[in-house]
């Protein structure tokens, strides 16, 4: 069970490479349909120098984050669900981008809700480009149910 | 809702949209692509012990779907900002029903940025439609009008 002593927790930071066929593979993935995630040709017509990601890509970064990071909530996946999500889009993202992600513990909160007693744990994001620019932000939550 | 700001409001109505049904492999797919390997979106014996009928969808494969709608609909190259909240869970053989909603069309220092409310609700056959994920998005539009260079 996380608790509040968790807040502030940063994980170690990681860079991973915006690759054409996850990007691709991704897009198909989640049904997305809009040709500039599939076909470098309409990406370019679109302005894109390659394949943009779609809106949700972030999550490839389960791919990448350093393994055990997630370890130090010590969660149990029986009771683990996805809370939700924001993302903040504040430049593009493309196929060949090598992105650097820093991730830290927003907030831990106890709550009530109809199963029970749970924890929700909240993990900023930060995306930045080999420019060095911020290109997104994403905070997510994560709950873990109480013990049943 | 504000209908003199709405009248002015670059983004047409919300496009229906339905995806599905959405099959087990369709779970797979995304956690392949995505790298959520957690044993509930595709061990129907693990879902099982943990008190769950079946397997059920990731909430970002809900999430991604409905990303690629809110970018078709409101422009990619506009949309700000994606949020959502996951509110039931996805069960094999859903069909995702999206829909979307303005909900404000404001002037700002160069242009017009609109907020809209998203939902998703998942349909099947021989149950009510349940509402799975509620959210929001926010899109700019240049004062040109269109989607910005």
């Amino acid at each position: 069970m996380a608790d509040r002593d968790l807040i502030g927790h940063e994980y170690p930071s990681y860079s991973f490479p915006v690759e054409y066929g996850k990007v691709r593979e991704f897009a198909l993935a989640v049904k997305d349909e809009d040709p500039v995630h599939h076909d470098v040709e309409a990406a370019r017509a679109a302005g894109y120098p390659h394949l943009p990601v779609p809106p949700t890509f972030s999550a490839v970064t389960s791919h990448w984050a350093v393994r055990g990071g997630l370890d130090v909530l010590g969660l149990d996946l029986r009771r683990v669900l996805a809370g939700g999500a924001e993302w903040e889009y504040l430049g593009d993202i493309v196929v060949g981008d090598v992105l650097t992600v820093r991730s830290r513990i927003a907030d831990v909160l106890s709550k009530q809700g109809g199963r029970g007693p749970m924890t929700l744990v909240v993990t900023e994001h930060t995306f930045v480009n080999q420019r060095q620019e911020t290109v997104l932000r994403l905070r997510s939550t994560v709950i873990e149910l109480g013990e049943r | 809702m504000n209908e003199r700001q709405v009248s002015e409001c670059p983004v047409p109505p919300a496009p229906a949209r339905r995806v599905g049904p959405l099959t087990r492999t369709d779970f797979v797919r995304y956690a392949g692509a995505g790298g959520d390997f957690n044993p509930i979106h595709h061990d129907e014996t693990f879902a099982r012990a943990a008190g769950y009928p079946s397997v059920f969808g990731h909430g970002l494969l809900t999430a991604g779907v409905l990303g690629g709608y809110a970018a078709a609909w409101l422009g990619r190259r506009n949309l700000r900002g994606l949020s959502v909240r996951y509110v039931d869970q996805v069960w094999p053989g859903d069909v995702l029903v999206l829909g979307g909603e303005v909900l404000a069309s404001e002037a700002v220092a160069d242009g017009t940025e609109v907020r809209v409310s998203l939902t998703v609700h998942s349909e099947a056959r021989g149950r009510d439609p349940r509402l799975v994920l509620s959210g929001g998005a926010t899109a700019t539009y240049p004062a040109s009008g269109g989607e910005r260079a």
